[in-house]
């Protein structure tokens, strides 16, 4: 269309390029897949008068840069201790993430310059790439559990074995093939850890009603699913309830009374907070709301910890109450002083 | 006898792999505390790592 990727990919398959440029159409429609596809392969498929080993390596320094680049700024804000600037490198990063994550697969999988082939080699490659991308995802999701369910150091450890094993195969011929199958342990078990998901908790959903005082809990967890307790009929007496929700993966919501006034401190790693009206969301959320109780009132203190996933106070019923409407309900927590402008 | 220059792509990731690692284990143990702001840029310093050495080795 523009740089003759399309012509060139009919040419390789030996093709018609119409084919090629109706599928590529159609990917454009794909959430963009095709606009991404046709940018990467415009930089990677070398010209036609080009010395093949020359293009890839360049384009691969190119992005190699540009990776170190959104590290460095990302990294700064860290640095600065202003969080807050994931609000723009948030994306950023999120966007380079996933060109790299095309173009390593392209680079450690294949480990070789575009070049003609029959048929067989075509296959060759592609069964290739497919049964590594299996293996992947196998120790991906294997690599994600077992961290999740407490074997982060196994995991940890078995990263460390794989890096050890490709220093030492550096010295002998390398072992190229080896670096996507442990980046694919390393990276989901890093996720894991970095929003803290654990799922000793269990797995499921999960729901408590409690119909007394004494029947509410100091501590709800849950490994993955929905948690919801409803104190609507707990009838928890004047004076301070501590409560700690644990959460891996998914939502909790706390359905509260209106005459409760609500006091909140929660860490999200990936997600929202909304308590009655009010809430933030993002990465590394770290939310306080800390409320005083008006005189003669009940004050919950709620302490939240959620891997992945949202925490929601609520006056609704939690069979109506939908992820993310906590954070457009009206504001609430009336029963504090103050009220809702805390 | 020639001795054989080590192949930089798997000599830069695995030694970015063991600091991946390492810091996964630090983590783990409670030494630091993993977040995904430091992590993101971890991951991005690790994938441009190994890109770029993969790009500075001239292909045969």
């Amino acid at each position: 269309m523009v740089a003759g990727v399309c012509a060139g990919i009919a040419e390789y398959f030996g093709i018609d390029p119409v084919i090629v440029r109706v599928v590529a159409v159609g990917l454009v429609f794909a959430a963009g897949a095709g606009l991404l596809a046709y940018v990467a392969a415009w930089l990677l498929v070398p010209d036609r008068d080009d010395d093949p080993g020359v293009r890839p390596g360049r384009t691969a320094t190119v992005v190699g840069a540009v990776a170190l680049v959104a590290a460095f700024v990302s990294l700064s804000s860290v640095w600065r201790g202003n969080f807050g600037g994931w609000h723009w490198t948030g994306p950023f990063v999120s966007l380079v993430f996933i060109g790299l994550a095309g173009l390593g697969i392209w680079y450690l999988a294949s480990g070789e310059a575009p070049s003609a082939g029959g048929a067989r080699d075509v296959l060759r490659r592609a069964g290739f790439g497919l049964a590594l991308l299996a293996v992947c995802a196998i120790l991906a999701l294997g690599g994600a559990w077992a961290t999740a369910a407490g074997g982060g150091a196994i995991v940890a450890g078995a990263v460390i074995v794989a890096g050890v094993w490709l220093v030492a195969a550096a010295f002998v011929g390398g072992a190229r093939w080896l670096i996507l199958p442990a980046l694919a342990l390393a990276l989901p078990a890093g996720v894991v850890s970095a929003a803290n998901v654990s799922v000793d908790g269990g797995v499921g959903d999960r729901e408590y009603r409690p119909l007394a005082a004494n029947q509410v809990r100091d501590a709800y967890r849950l490994g993955m699913g929905r948690l919801v307790v409803d104190l609507r009929d707990a009838d928890l007496p004047v004076g301070d309830h501590r409560m700690k929700v644990d959460l891996g993966v998914g939502q909790a919501v706390l359905v509260v009374p209106r005459d409760v006034c609500v006091a909140s401190a929660a860490h999200v790693g990936a997600g929202q907070v909304a308590v009655l009206g009010r809430g933030s969301g993002g990465v590394d959320v770290d939310w306080q709301d800390d409320r005083r109780a008006r005189a003669g009132t009940t004050r919950l203190v709620v302490d939240g910890d959620i891997g992945v996933g949202e925490l929601a106070v609520t006056y609704e019923d939690p069979d109506t109450f939908e992820q993310g409407h906590g954070r457009r309900a009206a504001p609430g927590n009336a029963a504090c002083i103050g009220g809702s402008r805390g | 006898m020639g001795s054989r220059r080590p192949d930089t792509p798997s000599l830069v990731a695995g030694l970015a792999i063991v600091v991946f690692g390492a810091v996964l284990l630090l983590d783990h143990t409670g030494a630091l505390d993993l977040r995904f702001s430091a992590f993101a840029p971890l991951v991005c310093a690790l994938i441009g790592a190994i890109l770029l050495a993969s790009g500075l080795v001239r292909r045969d």
